[in-house]
């Protein structure tokens, strides 16, 4: 009997892989909670042709009880591959495709589903959780990237000096949390350790934190996907993202994406505004 | 004595063989009429001003490179392609005319009759050339408001385009329909400049008119869940709900959603799709003109 975190490490070794093109067996699905990433392939002269799309779940429809006749909902039927939904790459002669972790394109916002005030001096550590995207890469070069929940996005910050983000919703978990962090096992969720530091004069209401995906790697530990710890800082000029220096990866970590800007100087030079308005009191 | 005697002898020989090759040797000099110019211009102290000058001229034209190279570097990281092009043109300008004025003055050329002439000029050609001179220096204006850079999109007097180039007289913009504009830098001054992508995000703002008949709390709700729906609009800031009067022929609301400036276009497009469809399958009817008649029999 396997014990449930070696459970969990299989299902991270076996989603986030190389796989073989899906030849002969229609479109394949890889599920992460309720969304299908569906890769097809359509072998056309002397290569093949890669086709990809993303199904997000869909509002149930309402059936009324009396209709007892109701069939259960059908498989989704995709569109045909040459449907403008699906995104299509020449393979020629390569027979598999790597399917791994990244970050959206844009900075996430993470709202707090419950912000919180800190006081002036301290300094909090915990988790919080964004969703990640699918890439699919042939012969080691991205493809295509695939959002795993509705891409909405928001404004970080004021309309004049803001940064335009993709948006997600997340709980801020303190560290000492181990057990609720487990909980949130997910494919399609990778942790940020935080550590969110005041040193301006007054408290700040934390209810908003902004990552820039760019300049962080993901790491497989275990079931979860993590990132470096970050480092935020709220003082007079606003707040700074920054990869925490202090932070450790864990030692047993798979290294599934590496940062897009390199070098740690990079990232504190691109970390940006956050806005006072937001999250001062 | 006999090495006195040997060296007159060896100098005697040698005038008599030049006197001897004199008539064949074919010399510019002998060309030229025997008037003594020759030999006023081509003095050893004419041979120093014309080296001076030129020493001048090279120093000068070392230390402008230098200037030059320093500016660029440090302008490059403070100031915009723009700004720091022209800061570079300028010093050239400045500093060529530095160094023709030394060199003048290293030639001993008197430049007040030069430049006496030259005020004459200058204000016949400040005359005639106002408009450039107005252009010019408003250019400089532009610059110091840092209202728009190449890339932005600007609606001026109605001229909507991306800037193209933004030159000492004018500046370029390429509208939607692929042409190009010049507009003057004086006419920006003068008129009222949109730059619609300055800011990350804009506010779409949808003028509804809806029926006396149709409930407004209901409209409101539907309106803000289709903006709440909709991918393109942001989730902050959050939609604006605004029933701005009575109007003649219905009620008249606003619905202003944020867009990020880059998705206005599919924005604009989705979201007035969208707030029709939800509309109209919620009941709810867009008013337009209408006119009452009361008919009455007459007896």
């Amino acid at each position: 009997m396997m014990n449930d975190q070696e459970q969990e490490a299989e299902t991270l070794d076996i989603l986030w892989k190389n796989w073989n093109l899906p030849v002969d067996e229609g479109a394949r699905c890889h599920c992460f909670g309720n969304t299908s990433l569906y890769v097809s392939i359509n072998t056309a002269g002397d290569g093949a042709v890669l086709a990809a799309m993303v199904r997000f779940p869909e509002v149930k429809p309402v059936v009324k009880k009396s209709n007892k006749t109701a069939r259960k909902p059908s498989l989704p039927e995709l569109p045909p591959i040459d449907d403008a939904a699906w995104t299509r790459a020449f393979v020629g002669k390569t027979q598999e495709y790597g399917l791994y972790p990244g970050y959206p394109p844009l900075p996430i916002c993470v709202r707090l589903h419950e912000s919180f005030s800190l006081p002036p001096g301290s300094d909090i550590m915990g988790w919080i959780f964004s969703h990640l995207e699918a890439r699919i890469l042939i012969n080691g070069e991205d493809m295509a990237s695939f959002a795993l929940i509705p891409p909405y996005k928001t404004l970080y910050g004021t309309p004049d000096s803001g940064v335009v983000c993709r948006y997600d919703e997340a709980e801020f978990l303190a560290s000492e949390e181990p057990a609720t962090l487990f909980s949130h096992a997910n494919p399609a969720l990778v942790a940020h350790p935080v550590r969110i530091r005041n040193s301006s004069s007054g408290p700040v209401k934390v209810s908003d934190l902004c990552i820039y995906g760019e300049q962080l790697s993901i790491f497989g530990t275990g079931s979860r996907l993590q990132s470096e710890r970050l480092l935020f800082t709220f003082s007079s000029s606003g707040v700074r993202m920054a990869i925490d220096s202090q932070g450790r990866v864990p030692r047993d970590a798979t290294v599934l994406a590496r940062p897009r800007v390199s070098g740690e100087e990079r990232a504190f030079e691109r970390s940006f505004e956050l806005f006072k308005a937001m999250t001062r009191i | 004595m006999n090495e006195t005697v040997a060296t007159t002898e060896t100098l005697t020989e040698t005038s008599a063989a030049a006197e001897a090759l004199a008539p064949d040797s074919g010399s510019l000099f002998d060309l030229l009429p025997d008037t003594g110019l020759v030999e006023h211009i081509f003095t050893v102290d004419t041979v120093i001003t014309v080296a001076q000058v030129f020493l001048t001229i090279f120093i000068g034209m070392v230390l402008l490179g230098l200037v030059v190279g320093i500016l660029k570097r440090a302008s490059k990281k403070r100031f915009d392609v723009r700004t720091s092009g022209l800061i570079i043109k300028i010093t050239q300008y400045l500093g060529i005319s530095l160094i023709a004025i030394n060199a003048f003055d290293v030639a001993k050329v008197d430049l007040s009759a030069l430049l006496g002439a030259a005020g004459i000029a200058g204000i016949a050609l400040g005359f005639a050339a106002q408009t450039s001179v107005s252009n010019f220096i408003s250019g400089f204006f532009l610059i110091s408001e840092k209202m728009f850079a190449p890339g932005d999109v600007l609606n001026v007097d109605g001229t909507v385009g991306v800037v193209q180039s933004v030159d000492a007289l004018s500046i370029k913009l390429r509208t939607f329909d692929n042409q190009l504009v010049r507009i003057p830098n004086e006419t920006l001054i003068k008129t009222n400049v949109f730059n619609i992508t300055r800011f990350p995000a804009r506010r779409l703002n949808m003028n509804i008119l809806i029926t006396y008949d149709s409930e407004l709390e209901k409209a409101k709700v539907i309106l803000l869940e289709t903006a709440a729906k909709n991918r393109d609009i942001l989730k902050n800031p959050e939609p604006l709900f605004f029933v701005k009067g009575f109007a003649e022929n219905g009620v008249e609301l606003l619905l202003g959603v944020w867009v990020a400036s880059e998705d206005w276009v599919n924005a604009n497009n989705s979201i007035h799709i969208d707030v029709k469809k939800r509309l109209n399958a919620e009941g709810i009817e867009f008013a337009f003109p209408t006119r009452t008649i009361y008919s009455r029999q007459v007896d």
